[in-house]
């Protein structure tokens, strides 16, 4: 079930490449001038979750929305991908790139080792097993102090370390300004790569696998493979928000990565429109934002996320993706009278 | 331009046409679910080219057996062997790259998708692009996405579509999506395909029709099983019937045997 | 050596009870509707507060809030299936009604947390105080024995009603084919509805005996919840007997952790069986076949 249900209604979020190329320069304006429009240090800390949201909500957008599986355990790769990238610095004392490949590395061989475990589970066992894997690891984090120093948490976390390029300033990480480019930047990154992986045959073969498993193999998928690449791309890319996350907020705690976290990306993803990458994006945005704006109100952040989630589920499944095209087919209807009118 | 496909889709796995050699070849096959034993020690050889049915009443065990070959089931014991190739223990995806396709009774269409990318699933096997590519779509990309996308259109054609492509799966007649199932399954380029029950749900006409494209299929060289409980539907096209009943084997032969063999009218008639 | 094993042993089957109470209802829904109703565990806290209220701000009798509970929580059973499981029915998707409940359990926990707060209500019923010798030098306090007792009451009840009366075998005929019931002329959403009334009753009735010994804020429902989830996969789904024994496995497992190794450690043990249940016998202790349909 996904915002593909539409398909006769066009998507005004589908373009074609060379509008493609038009937004993708849009999206890379935009994340330059924000910084500058925000100055503050309190919403600039809002835009670098905001951009650590979007990463999370893309990647579990790949696994739910495009190989249907549901994974309700995001949080964990998010953490094991903090905590390793973070540990890795400390404890082996390798350079930060380094750490933040080997939390990649680890977070995607976590899901996949996930998927690989539940390969003939069906969705709900899955969906179970994801969420006892989520308490597992958050346990873990919490109970191995010796590791992690357990709810007390890791303090002193560096920013990614100065880049000095010949020729140009010194680009430091501590200032929030180049920090939120820097996540921004790689969530970009990560979702080009995504799009481009969904609008290959990779993208079809793995809705296939969604829409109907034993269909899917009677044309020569190899389902449960499959389903681990999705699971091994979509953890990654939380493992690879999880240092980010580290080295932007300073501190640690097991805390961060509850099981409540991954049923907030999950609101994302759902509020924004499963199956359609662009549409979690959106999703990301406004759940990160929206809360923010609405502080007056005391702290209703998760009573906006459940209630979100919910009605998005009764009522529009597509989420805001399914919004928009509804809006635009009115305003084309709208257009359409004038015209001959 | 059927014969053109049909003998391009047929032509393209599998070179050789030799009618006298067997394609597939199973012996004593049997599997039982709890207490039923729903197929009891068959064999069968299914010569290349040509049409070959599998039939016999309700419950004879035939659809068991379709999976049996297409790798949903797993045998409890027996052989069986694609052009040499033994398939037991192998799992249902790879036996669609040695040539095995099938259609499914229950229709198991992507409703959700359009009927183009219905078709073009069915190209899994056969994509031809470089890993890296997958990411940074290059010449290569472009020219499979292309080459996909038309001849997805000409299979549309081949079962009467093609108007359709953009429409969703799940928005077709329950006639057009049997014809769309078969256009995916063609997709994959098989050399055996089978078609599970193709005239359930079907009228009459669309029934020509569809064994109208299965005659076309034939000609152009291709090996196809059809699994029918419709006596008369299947006499038109078959060239060699297999009858089963209770799991067991009844009869294999020709066609007109079939309806005359005692043990078979006896089946069907007390059945 | 023996008295710490034996006591153990009593704390675990009291647990073990609450939480079969409260996987119980999992395993019905799911076993007639093949759904899993994640608001589940907020029922439970929803009882557990509606039982703190009506004994402290109402004055009324322990034992009646009890009661209390169980009809506030067949109340929310009624709405939750009503709301979303019934609407969603028609559009036939596995995964969309868990995650609508999913939604629903996070906005009943804040809504529950801007109402009551975060700190803990201490929720002491007039019977969590009272000790009672039994032999070998272990003791089991009023409150454990009047869980023990209820909940084996409840239990044994429901069994009896799903194996013997008629609208029990109705549940299970709607849980192995809704349409054949259907035409038999039973309405599966009735019974559906009377499935979910029971569950979340249930639930409702444990949050009230679950408010005196457990740590009593919104989120009470969470740790109870997944590990409810272990005990109807290690059981099975739809499966009453597996569900009992299981959850009275994961309460003696709980209780001897707790004593033996670390508290701490708890959730992982008990995950980590739930994880190998689910990689070596998917279909739960006492296996039942679905063969699936081509």
């Amino acid at each position: 079930m996904s915002s593909r249900d539409h398909t006769e209604l066009a998507n005004p979020f589908d373009r074609s490449s060379v509008s493609r190329r038009w937004w993708l320069l849009g999206a890379i304006v935009t994340i330059g001038l924000l910084p500058l429009v925000f100055q503050d240090s309190y919403w600039r800390t809002n835009l670098i979750v905001c951009a650590l949201n979007v990463m999370l909500a893309i990647g579990l957008d790949f696994i739910l929305g495009y190989a249907g599986q549901l994974n309700l355990g995001h949080s964990a790769f998010y953490g094991i991908g903090a905590y390793v990238s973070t540990l890795v610095i400390t404890k082996l004392g390798l350079p930060f790139w380094v750490a933040f490949l080997c939390g990649i590395v680890l977070a995607g061989a976590a899901g996949m080792a996930l998927s690989m475990f539940a390969v003939r589970l069906r969705g709900h066992y899955l969906a179970i097993a994801s969420l006892g894997f989520a308490v597992i690891v958050h346990q873990v984090l919490v109970n191995w102090i010796s590791l992690t120093q357990g709810p007390l948490g890791i303090y002193g976390i560096k920013p990614p370390p100065e880049i000095a390029l010949p020729g140009l300033p010194v680009i430091s990480f501590g200032n929030s300004a180049n920090m939120f480019y820097l996540v921004a930047g790689f969530a970009l990154l990560f979702y080009v790569l995504l799009d481009q992986l969904v609008r290959s045959p990779i993208g079809e073969t793995l809705t296939a696998i969604r829409e109907d498993e034993v269909s899917a193999s009677s044309l020569g998928i190899n389902c449960p493979a499959w389903k681990v690449f999705a699971f091994g791309a979509g953890s990654a890319v939380a493992g690879a928000a999880g240092a980010f996350y580290a080295s932007s907020v300073g501190t640690l705690v097991p805390d961060a990565f509850i099981i409540t976290e991954s049923f907030t990306i999950l609101a994302m993803v759902i509020v924004g429109g499963m199956g359609t990458l662009i549409g979690p994006v959106w999703g990301a945005i406004l759940l990160t934002v929206l809360p923010e704006v609405l502080r007056g109100f005391g702290d209703l952040r998760l009573v906006l996320y459940g209630a979100a989630l919910t009605l998005v589920v009764l009522f529009m499944p597509g989420g805001i993706v399914q919004a928009a095209q509804i809006v635009r087919a009115q305003f084309d209807r709208l257009r359409a009278r004038l015209e001959a009118g | 331009m059927s014969d053109d496909i049909s003998g391009r889709v047929a032509g393209q796995a599998d070179g050789r046409r030799n009618s006298d050699k067997v394609l597939f070849r199973s012996k004593s096959l049997n599997k039982s679910f709890g207490g039923v034993h729903a197929v009891r020690d068959i064999s069968l050889n299914i010569p290349h080219g040509g049409v070959f049915a599998i039939i016999g009443p309700n419950g004879a065990g035939k659809s068991t057996l379709l999976n049996l070959m297409s790798g949903l089931y797993q045998p409890d014991s027996g052989t069986m062997s694609l052009d040499g190739v033994d398939l037991v223990g192998l799992k249902a995806h790879r036996r669609v790259r040695l040539g095995l396709a099938r259609t499914f009774q229950k229709i198991r269409l992507f409703k959700h998708l359009p009927v183009l990318d219905n078709v073009i699933a069915g190209f899994h096997i056969h994509h031809d692009i470089p890993a890296w590519q997958y990411v940074l779509q290059g010449t290569a990309f472009r020219r499979d996405y292309a080459r996909c996308r038309d001849e997805a259109r000409k299979l549309l054609s081949f079962v009467g579509l093609e108007e359709r492509a953009k429409a969703r799966a799940g928005s077709l007649a329950y006639g057009e999506q049997r014809m769309l199932e078969l256009a995916r399954a063609l997709a994959t380029s098989p050399r055996l395909l089978v078609v599970d029950e193709p005239a359930a749900g079907l009228n009459a006409a669309e029934v020509e029709k569809l064994l109208d494209r299965i005659t076309q299929l034939r000609a152009g060289g291709m090996t196809v099983v059809i699994v029918e409980h419709n006596m008369d539907l299947v006499m038109k096209v078959a060239d060699r019937v297999l009858v089963m009943d209770y799991g067991q084997y009844l009869f294999e032969g020709a066609p007109a045997e079939a309806q005359v063999d005692p043990g078979v009218v006896a089946a069907y008639l007390g059945a | 050596m023996s008295t710490v094993l034996l006591q153990q042993g009593i704390n675990g089957v009291v647990l073990g009870s609450l939480y079969v109470l409260v996987a119980l209802g999992l395993t019905l829904i799911y076993g007639v509707l093949v759904q899993i109703n994640f608001a589940h565990a907020d029922v439970v806290t929803i009882g557990a507060f509606a039982a703190y209220f009506f004994t402290f701000t109402f004055g009324g009798n322990y034992l009646a809030s009890i009661a209390v509970a169980l009809l506030v929580g067949a109340i929310l059973g009624w709405l939750v299936n009503a709301a979303i499981f019934a609407p969603l029915r028609e559009r036939g998707s596995e995964l969309l009604p868990l995650i609508a409940t999913i939604g629903v359990s996070v906005l009943l926990q804040n809504v529950m947390l801007l109402w009551f707060g975060p700190i803990p209500y201490a929720f002491d019923s007039p019977y969590s105080n009272q000790v009672i010798r039994l032999w070998g030098g272990t003791f089991i306090t009023g409150q454990n024995l009047i869980i023990i007792v209820v909940s084996t009451l409840t239990i044994a009840l429901l069994y009896a009603f799903m194996k013997f009366t008629f609208m029990g075998k109705a549940l299970r005929a709607v849980a192995q084919d809704r349409e054949t019931a259907g035409l038999m002329g039973i309405n599966p959403n009735h019974l559906i509805m009377l499935t979910f009334v029971i569950a979340s009753a249930l639930a409702g009735m444990g949050g009230a005996m679950l408010g005196p010994i457990l740590v009593l804020t919104p989120f009470a429902g969470t740790t109870v919840i997944v590990k409810a989830f272990a005990i109807v996969i290690i059981g099975g789904f739809g499966n009453v007997e597996g569900t009992i024994i299981a959850g009275l496995l994961v309460g003696l497992i709980e209780s001897y952790t707790t004593q033996f190794v670390n508290p701490g450690l708890i959730d992982i043990v008990v995950f980590t069986l739930l994880l190998m249940m689910l990689a070596f016998r998917p279909t739960g202790l006492i296996a039942e076949k679905r063969e699936e349909n081509v």
